[in-house]
């Protein structure tokens, strides 16, 4: 009598309604990632010790655009990066114009990619990184605390300290490095937006590389 | 052979070496990839499958196509001969692999890609092919190494049908059963800021018998992947609660993935995978959304005034206006409220059913009523009661105005209460083509919401004469009473032997030709009360209690057919159940047996999802059914959905103390005792070992 189409949709919608309407399951199930960093909010406060042996909080570049990267220089993702210098040159277009551009380690000790403060000094020499700072995380806790699962993970901070953007470095998830130069590069994307004061177009991607070496 | 060689060197922990010369297997110390095939050889103009065989090394893992918070899924770059075209990789359903916070989704151990590939028409028979390429793939232990490796496959073009390849046919075929198949049930989501619900409308399964489930999304960022999914199962299906995923937007369009459920089986589990699609579901409507709903549904049911079964009641109500135009404005009113009372109380009955049915897990829609051969049947009666009524065959309580007049006119305000009720039940065989819009909508909203906009719908249909009555300068349009009422009235009640006309129709395809004989023959009992009553109106004060006392009798006989109408077998399904699947009894099996035919037994049950993928997969397929009818198999369903006690005993009989069970009988051998015991199948059945048990006997 009526299209059949048409019952069938009411059909699944009533199906949804069942779940909405029926008694809710216990909402324990909250993972950790559902409870960190939120584009669109503010970004949490952090602090960490930095490879120079100073404390650097998220607090000190009040007023700045901020960028994170999670980072585990062993990584065949983050080496795609740093072997193109795709990732130093975001960094050198970034901070010269004024761009706090924090890296950030969150592998435990005995983990892939753990450093010293002065093997991470020396991966940025070499590498011709130019990091405002490097910063440790070992506990994971800054990682955990912003959804860090990824290396490369990268996270861009507004002037008001607004989280922006947060996932991927570009929209192509392999370790294949001729992949680079056509690649759309999501964080500068997200940096330009946010100097011009606009809405960050993909606020959100899948990142890809690594999962990070926590504890 | 040579993948003898790669398990053991994983099994010894040593490097693998490097390719020799015409070894098909490729890769590294953590992974070895070969491309295996599913038929011996290629058959020009036709599909063949291949598979991307991947063994992983203790501790290491590959992805899947959404590889979960990290990771890359396996992708082969192909360099084929010239007409050779690869499909893309059917992906066998995964495992979850949590690593630290996160969770990935791949595969452990070995895993095999069922590719199809498609070769040209115009190859000669005898001659080799090779499809190569490179594979690529990302394996991780704690850390990830991405990896790449020519692959190869040299197959030989047959002349003929080509047969299993020996290694290869076996390899697909099991990774074959890990591929989801389509959802049987529709699914659906709700989200919050907070969780996404999934609910997937498997009704009827049995809690104990699911031991997991997971529904894996095919894409990033909907759900949380780490996250918990506690399932609840009960009469409305699967549900399953998740942490929502970081996508902005990614729950305004349907969810793709892949549920996976674990079901208990007789000494031990089968893994299910099915393809679902969730489409978004109703959350509480927003305001706007509701406001169009109940301003739609009320100019529905406006519309519905117009309806051939709604018009006539409505006129009818509206000429007795006419007559009593000149009277009490207050009168009126009450006339009118109680009219819209009849309605809205009616819409509220039927909606409160059928929402309450809904929530009870019944798959039904508006007009669900009417899926009833006995309420089609007393609705005929009703419309041709009516309609015989407008046609002066016999006149309620009135002299001269005819029936309208009788309805409006009549004492009290209950008259009124009536019409509405009556236009009400009227109207719902109507709204199902009109309405399925609004009501579609409607039955998909909370409780409150639901009935707002079904009442919206009778206060639609209630409001002209509800505001001819209440605004008495509009009763100035109305015409002036006159004999052209009667004629009005006799030609309204064409419209109701059409709905009648209408319902037969309707109950010929629900019960057949006995249905229909039954209500026709009510149909004459009705018509005789109506004569009978008007004629001995006219006589003596006996004789009109003797035809009000025949009257009664022959409407109660008339409804008392109806039940008859009902219970006459729907002809076409009984038919079409028959012609495969004979229901099973120890004595038609027996009777089988002494004949001398093979049987097949399937021991099955509606809420049994293992016993529905092998029907699907396998005992429904073309190639079984040709295989069954080659040896003259005779099928017979065990339906074990109601415990039936003869059924346990058989399952007890081969150890069993649940479904799925599959018995092959084969031919008895004259002579022997007809008790030869059949071969018991696996629980999860392929198309290929139905076949080869088939053909074994």
């Amino acid at each position: 009598m009526s299209e059949p189409s048409l019952s069938r949709r009411a059909f699944l919608a009533a199906t949804g309604l069942a779940a909405f309407a029926g008694p809710s399951l216990a909402r324990s199930g909250v993972a950790w990632a559902a409870a960190a960093a939120k584009v669109g909010a503010a970004a949490p406060a952090f602090s960490s010790v930095a490879t120079t042996g100073k404390t650097v909080s998220l607090a000190d570049y009040a007023g700045k655009v901020v960028v994170l990267e999670w980072t585990n220089h062993e990584c065949p993702y983050v080496k795609k990066h740093y072997e193109t210098s795709n990732m130093q040159a975001i960094q050198k277009e970034a901070t010269g114009q004024g761009v706090i551009w924090l890296t950030i380690i969150s592998s435990a000790p005995n983990e892939q990619g753990y450093v010293s403060a002065g093997q991470a000094d020396e991966l940025t020499k070499t590498r011709g990184a130019v990091p405002t700072a490097v910063l440790f995380d070992p506990t994971g806790v800054v990682g955990k605390m912003y959804g860090a699962t990824n290396t490369p993970h990268m996270y861009v901070i507004d002037k008001a300290g607004v989280l922006q953007y947060a996932g991927a470095i570009d929209d192509k998830p392999n370790t294949r490095k001729s992949d680079v130069p056509g690649a759309q590069n999501y964080v500068r994307a997200a940096l330009a937006s946010v100097a011009a004061g606009q809405p960050v177009k993909t606020p959100v991607t899948r990142a890809y590389g690594c999962t990070v070496k926590y504890a | 052979m040579s993948r003898l060689v790669t398990m053991v060197l994983l099994a010894a922990g040593l490097a693998a070496a490097p390719a020799e010369a015409g070894a098909a297997w490729t890769g590294s110390p953590r992974v070895t990839v070969e491309l295996v095939s599913e038929s011996d050889a290629v058959a020009p103009g036709k599909t063949f499958w291949i598979g991307l065989r991947q063994t992983i090394a203790p501790g290491w893992h590959t992805y899947w196509i959404n590889p979960g918070d990290s990771g890359e899924p396996p992708q082969i770059e192909w360099a084929l001969p010239a007409g050779f075209s690869a499909g893309d990789i059917a992906w066998p359903h995964p495992e979850r692999i949590r690593v630290g916070p996160a969770m990935s989704y791949g595969y452990s151990n070995e895993v095999v890609l069922p590719i199809p590939v498609m070769a040209p028409a115009d190859l000669v028979p005898g001659a080799r092919v090779t499809l190569s390429g490179r594979a690529s793939w990302l394996v991780c232990e704690k850390e990830c190494i991405p990896e790449e490796a020519p692959v190869s496959l040299t197959l030989a073009v047959a002349a003929g049908e080509p047969g299993p390849h020996p290694t290869g046919a076996p390899l697909i075929a099991r990774a074959r059963q890990a591929l989801p198949s389509p959802s049987p049930w529709p699914a659906s989501f709700t989200a919050t800021p907070e969780a996404v619900t999934f609910t997937v409308a498997a009704r009827g399964l049995a809690p104990g018998r699911i031991a997991e489930v997971w529904f894996y999304p095919a894409r990033w960022g909907a759900i949380d992947h780490a996250a918990p999914q506690p399932a609840r199962i009960d009469a409305r299906g699967i549900t399953i609660e998740v942490a929502r995923g970081q996508l902005p937007g990614a729950t305004s369009a349907p969810i793709d993935g892949v549920i996976v459920i674990t079901e208990r089986l007789d000494g031990g589990a089968a893994r299910q995978a099915f393809t679902v699609r969730a489409t978004p579901g109703a959350t509480a409507a927003s305001s706007a959304a509701l406001l169009q709903a109940v301003v739609l549904a009320l100019a529905g049911g406006l519309l519905l005034n117009l309806m051939p079964c709604v018009l006539p009641v409505l006129s009818v109500k509206a000429l007795g206006l006419v007559q009593h135009a000149a009277g009490s404005a207050a009168a009126m009113r009450r006339h009118g409220l109680a009219y819209t009372a009849g309605v809205l109380l009616s819409f509220a009955a039927v909606a409160g059913t059928l929402l309450a049915l809904r929530a009870g897990g019944e798959q039904i829609g508006w007009g669900f009523q009417l899926q009833s051969p006995l309420v089609v049947t007393l609705l005929a009666y009703l419309f041709f009661a009516m309609a015989l009524a407008l046609s002066g065959v016999f006149v309620i309580g009135g002299r001269l105005a005819g029936a309208g007049q009788a309805l409006a006119a009549r004492p009290g305000y209950g008259g009124s209460f009536f019409t509405g009720a009556l236009a009400a039940v009227a109207a719902t065989p109507c709204t199902a083509p009109f309405m399925g819009a609004a009501v579609g909508f409607a039955v998909t909203q909370p409780w409150a919401t639901g009935l707002l906009v079904f009442e919206a719908l009778g206060l639609g249909l209630a409001l002209p004469y509800l505001l001819l009555t209440l605004i008495p300068a509009w009763r100035r349009f109305l015409p002036r009473p006159g004999a052209w009422m009667k004629r009005l009235e006799e030609l309204l009640a064409f419209p109701l032997y059409a709905s009648v006309a209408w319902l037969v129709w309707v109950l010929s395809q629900q019960a057949g030709p006995t249905g229909v004989a039954v209500a026709l023959g009510g149909l004459v009992l009705i018509g005789l009360a109506a004569w009978l009553f008007q004629a001995s109106r006219d006589a003596s004060v006996t004789w009109r209690r003797a035809g009000l006392i025949a009257v009664a009798a022959l409407v109660v006989g008339a409804v008392a057919l109806g039940p008859l109408a009902g219970t006459a077998p729907a002809p076409a399904p009984a038919q079409a159940a028959g012609g495969r699947d004979e229901a099973f009894s120890p004595r038609r099996l027996a009777e089988l047996r002494a004949q001398g035919r093979p049987v097949f037994v399937n021991v099955t049950a509606a809420w049994c999802i293992t016993c529905l993928v092998n029907e699907r997969v396998a005992l429904r397929s073309a190639a079984v059914a040709e295989a069954f009818a080659r040896k003259g198999v005779v099928v017979l369903k065990a339906d074990w959905t109601n415990r039936d006690a003869g059924i346990t005993e058989m399952l007890g009989s081969f150890g069993r103390s649940g479904v799925p069970l599959y018995l092959l009988y084969p031919r008895a051998v004259p002579g022997r005792a007809a008790g030869s015991s059949p071969a018991v199948l696996p629980q999860i059945l392929s198309e290929g070992a139905v076949i080869d048990a088939v053909n074994k006997i």
